[in-house]
């Protein structure tokens, strides 16, 4: 693909679809395998941060990371070197609000950076960027965290940004915004370039064929269950400010997929159902009693557990061996009376596992961190099925997986099912989605927005709803 | 990793063992006499209150936090119980009030730390400080002996055989605490909280929980160490066992014990007591200063974390280059 | 309540708040030791000030990048004793001269330090635990024990403490105190001036983003401890100047009392805030409040260490609980505001539109 300069380029694919690979490349962070970049015709190799920038490559992420203790001005300034031996602050106070002027944007720019909304550390950043000449422009995901007011704020900008010749290359899930801004559109899928098309000849209804285009028949087929009587009930479930109105009843073996995009805030309902951050309003009830939830300890009691989408930072010791990974939630279980680890009784319980999960390692002594990531997950999955939870909430169990792993996993959430478990599956892959789920519930930003029914979802209605593109969204208990 | 792990820990160990026996084997022969065994219990006395702190340390350390207040709770249980026995309290009890005070002292610390999260380097600064001045104000700058005579036999004759109490009691220490790190649930948590607090929380861990008990048990032991001290030389002043923490750190540090938290062994530790102990003995009777010795000490440390981190950064730049900038990146959205 | 916290930041209110409790310690001692309101307590105070307050600001510069320095103690004992015992050995060495040889002598025990941590990645309380000890042996080797007394002394330097630069009736201002408050000054300036003073905040606010942003991290922290040991070197002269007679446990200790001006003046543990006149005002704190306890007969002198414990302890934890509220309460506000602002101008557009 090429972008062109004076042109806001939008950038669309389902997760996993290759973007962030994308940005990695071209900010310098990974190398390709294969291919080439043309900076002006030219070709490049962006070896480091250093260099990209130094081509006038930037990128503004949804986390800005920004300097809280430096004023906006200074962490508009800070990287150059070429502004004197002494730091004027009256002229650094000047050049700050002249680049926020070019953006259309006023700022209190002697104002430590810790107390902008983030917004407004978006725009610092961006102007950060322009003041280092940049020429083409990353924006990955600007729009998520931001309200109304502000993204038709962060519009004018990147409007004006246009009309100073840069190129940006806009990444969002938000249809509406991609429809307002864009002058192209790209559509990337499964790693590959689809289409790019100028915004005229684009619909939300063909960018999400172009993003979706697979056929259902590649996935797993869930064996049917019968449902069992109702274990979880959720009524207007709220963290002020990240989610709410999240309401919902969940039955012994059956598998409520929580589908959305990025933002969606779905992790944030698991994370309040599992007590790590607890919700301040609603009612969660286990079995017909109402529970409070205000730890993960809470949580185990109540029989609830969760599996993190983020195995690396948070699922696993890696240190740690298969064993001691699978009975730490539990190790209770393994004491002696003396409170010694009762090392044949731990391994025998990870062995159990290792046989009945397929978990592919030398043995159960092995540390967690060698195993590739489908047997990694495995093992995370272990762990707290030893738990022996009631609801298991199960958050981008596959992500990074390849295509066999994945079969794996959807083949044990099957057996879940079976075994009674009810089963809340977060999942970014709407395909797994579709599969995997008796029931779709879809959020967008926080809010819940439906809830399918497997047989009367399609891939195109959960990501139009996803995307707040369906007019009348079905709402179905 | 845990090959890695294995490896790293045989070759650090290996290498811990390697220099214990180069410095036993020069000393023995430079200085005649050393490998008699009188003799290496008499040099290890001298340092045998260290030793046990270190103990304690070790889980400190593991779990991903410092203690650098330990050498002031010793010196403060010391003048404890020296100065409740001015006011006429029995030693006996003046020893039980002294590990009251260790524990509190240590579960002061813990608190800040655990609960309302500060960070422990300035929390046990401040406790280095604070109890190191509670100390002064109990004693002043007078020095107290005087202690009965049972008290001081204890400290300083053998007790079982050649052994004096304090060896006695370290050995028995050393074995309990190496079950406890390494054999036992408490152990297990230490590593998980130290290696990953977050993952430690997201598995159901009280972390709160586990990091209190180790502070409390750094303050006990570090008191119970300060008694131990407090009978050996017969006499204390304010400045009792100033400076013991960088003996202390170090002999943890160099056995292993990463500081970031998580990683390291018991045995590792035992083997860095021994080097570190022997070390300073050989220096002693070539007639280096006390001073001198903890200057060898000091570069120890320094190597002890140098040394890894250049030979990690050697080998990264020979094995592939330029993807040491992903770390930095902020998250990306998506896969 | 709230309005005040719009006009005016956290960090403000923490030092206004250091002010206000130094003035408070002043009034409640001057009720309780006559004669404590006199310029000669000023002196007294000030002269002993001079050193931990020097020392403060080489501490506060690599405090700022989220690191510590725990070998100055030892840096000011081993440049006391050399630059005293060159002076005695050579007589006619000018002033500047060993002046100059103590700063270079401390820059590069200091440098050593900035090595090992900045390019080595040793964590700084590892690396200057290490060098504290090191620092300590080499001056005890150095030494071979014996004291450098003041009778071996040059005139001049035994002169300088009782020297008046000027005099306005009772108030002696000492060249020490003088040369103590350019360092604070220079400093001062340096860091709100400097691009490299601008760097350090940016390194302790969010390392991660200034590698980043492309900012020289090792470098920039390679020289604050350089720095560091440089005015510890100047410290340690001053040391030598005030006390004359030099030990081999000349210094030790210091370093504790020097990172408890730096964290009671304000200046955030994890880096990214602060400044060097907090620090003063920190030094300033404890030093009033020890030497008005030595003054002071209702409570022991050795009252001082446990005393300094708990002001550490009471400057991270409110600095944690209080400041972290404050913080809190002032971004929304802002946030607030900013909202509020960004209705009236949406309004504003529907109704022109």
């Amino acid at each position: 693909m090429a972008l062109q300069a004076g042109e806001i380029h939008a950038l669309l694919g389902e997760n996993g679809a290759g973007k962030s690979t994308l940005i990695k490349i071209m900010t310098g962070v990974v190398q390709p395998d294969g291919g080439d970049v043309f900076v002006d015709g030219r070709q490049v190799r962006v070896g480091s941060a250093l260099e990209a920038q130094a081509l006038g490559i930037a990128a503004v992420y949804q986390e800005p990371m920004i300097f809280p203790d430096l004023s906006v001005a200074e962490n508009i300034f800070i990287s150059h070197r070429d502004r004197g031996r002494i730091v004027d602050r009256g002229a650094m106070r000047r050049d700050a609000e002249a680049v926020l002027d070019r953006l259309g944007v006023r700022l209190d720019v002697g104002e430590p950076a810790r107390g902008l909304t983030v917004a407004a550390q978006q725009t610092v950043e961006i102007a950060k960027a322009l003041s280092l000449r940049v020429r083409v422009l990353i924006m990955d995901e600007p729009t998520a965290s931001l309200s109304a007011h502000e993204v038709r704020r962060l519009f004018g900008i990147v409007k004006a940004l246009r009309g100073e010749g840069v190129a940006i290359l806009f990444i969002s899930h938000r249809m509406e915004d991609v429809f307002q801004i864009a002058d192209r559109v790209t559509v990337l899928r499964d790693g590959r370039w689809i289409s790019t098309r100028p915004r005229s000849e684009v619909t939300p209804a063909s960018a999400i064929r172009d993003m979706v285009g697979r056929t259902m028949g590649d996935f797993f087929r869930r064996t049917p269950t019968r449902p069992g009587d109702v274990v979880l009930e959720v009524r207007g479930l709220a963290r002020e400010g990240v989610f709410a109105g999240v309401s919902f009843t969940l039955r012994a073996g059956e598998v409520l997929g929580l589908a959305g995009l990025v933002g969606a805030r779905r992790t944030d309902v698991g994370l309040a159902l599992f007590g790590i951050a607890p919700a301040d309003a609603g009612e969660v009830l286990v079995d017909s009693r109402p529970v409070t939830i205000r730890s993960p300890q809470d949580a185990l009691r109540v029989g609830i557990a969760y599996t993190t989408e983020d195995r690396r930072q948070l699922g696993l010791v890696f240190p740690l061996s298969i064993a001691a990974n699978v009975t730490l939630p539990t190790l209770r279980r393994y004491l002696s009376r003396f409170g010694l680890v009762r090392r044949a009784a731990e391994d025998a319980v990870a062995q159990g596992f290792k046989e009945r999960l397929s978990i592919r390692a030398p043995s159960v002594r092995t540390a967690a961190g060698s195993l590739s990531g489908g047997n990694q997950q495995k093992v995370v999955l272990s762990k707290w099925l030893n738990t022996r939870p009631r609801v298991f909430i199960l958050d981008e169990p596959t992500r990074g997986l390849d295509v066999g792993a994945k079969a794996e996993v959807h083949q044990i959430i099957d057996e879940l099912a079976h075994d009674g478990i009810a089963v809340i599956l977060i999942s970014s892959e709407l395909p797994e989605v579709l599969a995997m789920s008796d029931r779709i519930l879809v959020m967008r930003e926080g809010r819940q927005m439906a809830v399918f029914d497997s047989a009367e979802a399609t891939q195109e209605r959960v990501l139009a709803t996803a995307m707040g593109q369906l007019a009348t969204p079905a709402v179905v208990v | 990793m845990a090959r890695d792990i294995f490896r790293r820990l045989v070759r650090w160990e290996g290498l811990l063992l390697a220099i214990l026996a180069v410095i036993v084997v020069v000393t023995g022969i430079a200085v005649p006499g050393y490998l008699n065994p009188q003799n290496q219990i008499n040099l290890l006395e001298l340092s045998i209150e260290k030793a046990i702190v270190v103990l304690a340390m070790t889980f400190v350390i593991v779990s991903g936090e410092i203690d650098l207040s330990i050498a002031s709770v010793m010196g403060l249980s010391a003048v404890l119980v020296a100065w409740l026995k001015e006011q006429g309290v029995p030693v006996e009890v003046g020893i039980i009030a002294a590990l009251l005070v260790g524990a509190l002292c240590g579960l002061f610390n813990g608190y800040w730390v655990a609960v309302i999260g500060l960070p422990s380097l300035a929390v046990t600064l401040a406790g280095l400080i604070g109890y190191r001045g509670a100390a002064l104000l109990l004693v002043g700058d007078r020095s107290i002996g005087g202690f009965p005579e049972w008290f001081n036999r204890l400290g300083q004759q053998p007790l079982l055989g050649p052994f004096p109490l304090a060896l006695m009691v370290f050995a028995v220490l050393l074995v309990g605490a190496t079950v406890l790190l390494q054999f036992s649930g408490f152990g297990r948590y230490a590593y998980v909280v130290g290696s990953s607090p977050e993952v430690a929380r997201f598995s159901g861990v009280r972390v709160r929980r586990v990091k209190l008990a180790v502070f409390a048990m750094s303050g006990v032991v570090s008191a119970f160490a300060g008694v131990l001290l407090l009978a050996r030389l017969g006499a204390v002043r304010g400045s009792t066992a100033e400076g013991f923490e960088l003996d202390i750190i170090t002999m943890v540090l160099l056995g292993g014990v990463s500081i970031f938290g998580g990683s390291g062994t018991m045995a590792g530790v035992i083997l860095s007591i021994l080097v570190v102990l022997n070390l300073r003995n050989g220096l002693a009777l070539a007639n280096a200063t006390g001073n001198t010795q903890a200057g060898v000490i000091g570069a120890l440390l320094i190597l002890s974390v140098l040394v890894p981190n250049l030979v990690a950064a050697a080998r990264s730049r020979l094995g592939r280059g330029g993807s040491a900038e992903a770390a930095v990146i902020p998250k990306l959205s998506d896969l | 309540m709230t309005l005040l916290l719009r006009r005016v930041r956290p960090e403000q209110v923490r030092e206004l708040t250091l002010v206000f409790i130094l003035v408070a310690v002043v009034a409640f001692f001057a009720t309780q030791i006559p004669n404590y309101l006199a310029w000669q307590t000023f002196t007294d105070i000030s002269t002993g000030l001079a050193i931990i307050a020097v020392a403060a600001v080489g501490q506060t510069l690599v405090v700022l990048t989220r690191n510590i320095d725990l070998s100055i103690g030892s840096v000011v004992g081993l440049v006391a004793y050399f630059v005293g015992t060159l002076l005695a050995g050579t007589p006619g060495m000018p002033a500047p001269a060993a002046f100059g040889i103590a700063i270079a002598m401390g820059g590069a025990l200091g440098a050593v330090n900035g090595v090992i941590v900045a390019f080595g990645r040793v964590p700084a309380v590892v690396a200057t635990l290490g060098t504290l000890a090191i620092y300590r042996v080499a001056l005890v080797e150095l030494s071979g024990a014996k004291t450098v007394t003041t009778d071996s002394l040059p005139a001049w330097l035994l002169n300088l403490p009782r020297m008046s630069v000027v005099s306005l009736g009772q108030l002696d201002v000492r060249p020490l105190v003088l040369l103590a408050l350019a360092v604070v000054i220079v400093f001062q300036l340096v860091l709100s001036y400097l691009p490299y003073g601008r760097r350090l905040f940016a390194i302790g606010s969010n390392p991660d983003a200034a590698r980043v942003a492309g900012l020289p991290v090792e470098r920039d922290v390679f020289v604050a401890f350089l720095l560091s040991g440089a005015l510890a070197g100047l410290a340690g002269f001053l040391f030598l100047v005030r006390f004359g007679n030099i030990t081999v446990v000349a210094g030790q200790g210091l370093e504790l009392q020097v990172v408890a001006a730096v964290v009671v003046g304000g200046v955030n543990i994890f880096g990214g805030s602060g400044s060097i006149v907090g620090a003063l005002a920190g030094a300033t704190l404890i030093n009033v409040l020890q030497q008005s306890l030595i003054r002071w007969p209702a409570v022991s002198a050795f009252a001082q260490d446990a005393i300094l414990g708990l002001l550490i302890l009471l400057a991270v934890a409110s600095d944690k609980v209080i400041l972290g509220r404050l913080r809190t309460i002032w971004v929304q506000a802002r946030r607030r505001d900013e909202e509020r602002a960004a209705a009236t101008a949406a309004e504003q557009a529907t109704h022109g539109a």
